[in-house]
């Protein structure tokens, strides 16, 4: 396959002028190497969220890449995140998916971290080691850069990546759908439950590419959407309030991020949802008054699947929930999926919403099974050495997407393909393998922020 | 040798003897089997350690009184 754009990840793998795509990056285990140290090395990853954690010495476990890892909260309530080995020989120092210690304890040899990741106990340090090890140096590997969002914890094992909330862009927005309040109050989201983990045998860009906006699948929930799961009894999702507004591809090109939003006109009147259950219909109704109140004119953006480059998912809009496609191998993935609901909506609500969540979502949620079902076998059936030769084809809705999109008084930034009446494109994915293609390439992150020359480009 | 003490199931005000005869009191049991925080009130090999807290290593610990 030729490669027109000299910027693409090899010449042949990944196409933007004609949106091909090969097989390879799927499948082809040194390319999978090669991401480990190139992306999940690099990017900032989705840890967890603080109400995992929320007393001195709460611990979760956690991953990076495909690298366990610690979140935990020490004695004088700081949050870290580190890796999940012992300096010694390497065995886990946590083995627990959660719970409250005064050290994490290497059952190996019997070296001690305190959860500040200090080396505080060495067996026989005096006899053997004759005192001389020097403890400081052989504390917990931490990471080179955390950041507390909204109450999600994020993480980057590399010192040269900007900022985190420069690495976002404006997603920082599409956070915000996720963990600001039903009702518009900053950062109300708590995790509900615990987090769902499971296996799938395909390669994690598959879930990565569904979930940055792939409306093109739909059919395949048809099913779900004929049963009738969504919580007021119809369709797969409360959705007759976004019906009367744009939809809309939001990509942010030299961030990697995107999604789906929704705008809804200025004069919309929300509409009544969660009608066979009045309690909750009548929770939902007063948030979306309150919202509409605090939030004015940003009220009417509304969040759904988007994805936050590389692996972390977002949906805000019911169920609302992230995920973390955390690579195995090319041929595996371990999904990790939270759930989300305000912290002091009433326990009804969060009942209701926690029977709705994994009746839709996790590996026994009636439409993860569908996606789950194509990605499984899309992988599997690309792994063949006649199915290799031939690439994916991404040029749904090329050269359609427009800067500066404005609608009825509301400019939505990056770039942006309206799909009201076109129904899908693959912009997203095109923006996706984009960046990924652009991280595989770089060699340091003065490469991949091209936003920083552009700002200095413009002042100059 | 002495048989093997859970130091799991001591409780703070324990006190402890060690291998090398010194005598420390059980402040906190983080109950990982492995390690618990002690206050030294005895070390002939090292008198300097008492008063001191530090971790004591399951190994080290031989035998076991309960708390007063």
């Amino acid at each position: 396959m030729a490669t027109a754009n000299s910027s693409a990840y090899r010449p042949g793998l990944v196409d933007m002028k004609t949106g091909q795509i090969s097989r390879e990056i799927f499948v082809n285990e040194q390319i999978y190497a090669e991401e480990q140290e190139k992306i999940f090395a690099r990017a900032w990853l989705f840890i967890g969220h603080e109400s995992q954690i929320p007393n001195p010495g709460d611990y979760a476990a956690a991953r990076m890449g495909e690298e366990a890892v610690i979140l935990c909260r020490d004695r004088t309530g700081e949050v870290h995140v580190f890796l999940n080995s012992c300096r010694h020989r390497g065995m886990k120092v946590c083995r627990y998916d959660e719970g409250n210690t005064m050290v994490f304890t290497c059952p190996y040899h019997g070296w001690s971290y305190g959860t500040d990741g200090r080396l505080v106990g060495v067996p026989f340090f005096r006899e053997a080691y004759h005192s001389q090890l020097d403890r400081a140096q052989w504390g917990l590997v931490e990471v080179a850069q955390l950041a507390r969002y909204k109450g999600s914890v994020w993480a980057t094992w590399d010192p040269a990546a900007p900022p985190f909330l420069e690495y976002l862009g404006a997603a920082s927005g599409f956070l915000d759908l996720q963990l600001d309040g039903w009702d518009g109050r900053e950062g109300q989201a708590e995790v509900l439950g615990g987090v769902q983990k499971w296996l799938i045998p395909c390669n994690w860009k598959f879930p990565a590419e569904n979930f940055s906006g792939d409306t093109y699948h739909n059919i395949s929930h048809r099913s779900v959407d004929l049963a009738g799961i969504g919580p007021s009894g119809s369709g797969r999702r409360d959705m007759s309030e976004l019906l009367a507004g744009r939809k809309l591809h939001v990509c942010l090109p030299d961030r990697g991020h995107q999604t789906i939003l929704y705008l809804s006109p200025p004069d919309d009147t929300p509409r009544p949802a969660y009608q066979n259950t009045p309690l909750v219909a009548e929770y939902f109704r007063h948030c979306e008054e309150e919202r509409r109140r605090r939030l004015g004119d940003k009220a009417r953006l509304l969040g759904a699947p988007g994805e936050i480059f590389p692996n972390t998912a977002l949906l805000s809009r019911q169920p609302r929930t992230m995920a973390a496609w955390h690579p195995k191998s090319p041929h595996e993935t371990e999904v990790w999926r939270w759930f989300f609901v305000d912290k002091d909506a009433p326990s009804e609500v969060k009942n209701f919403l926690r029977d709705y969540y994994i009746r839709y979502s996790g590996p026994g949620g009636m439409t993860e099974q569908d996606d789950m079902e194509n990605w499984n076998y899309a992988h599997a059936a690309s792994r063949g050495t006649i199915a290799r030769r031939h690439p994916y084809t991404y040029e749904q809705g090329i050269g359609t997407a427009v800067e500066n999109f404005e609608w009825q008084g509301m400019r939505v930034p990056g770039r942006v393909v309206d799909i009201t009446d076109v129904r899908s494109s693959e912009e997203p994915a095109r923006n996706l393998y984009r960046r990924w293609a652009e991280f595989m390439q770089a060699d340091s992150w003065d490469e991949l922020m091209t936003w920083r020359k552009n700002a200095r480009a413009a002042a100059e | 040798m002495s048989d093997p003490i859970n130091i799991r199931a001591l409780m703070p005000g324990t006190q402890i003897t060690l291998t090398d005869g010194a005598v420390a009191e059980i402040v906190s049991n983080p109950a990982d089997g492995v390690w618990v925080f002690a206050r030294y009130l005895d070390s002939p090999r090292d008198p300097a350690l008492v008063g001191q807290e530090e971790m004591i290593f399951a190994q080290d610990v031989v035998a076991a009184a309960p708390p007063k």
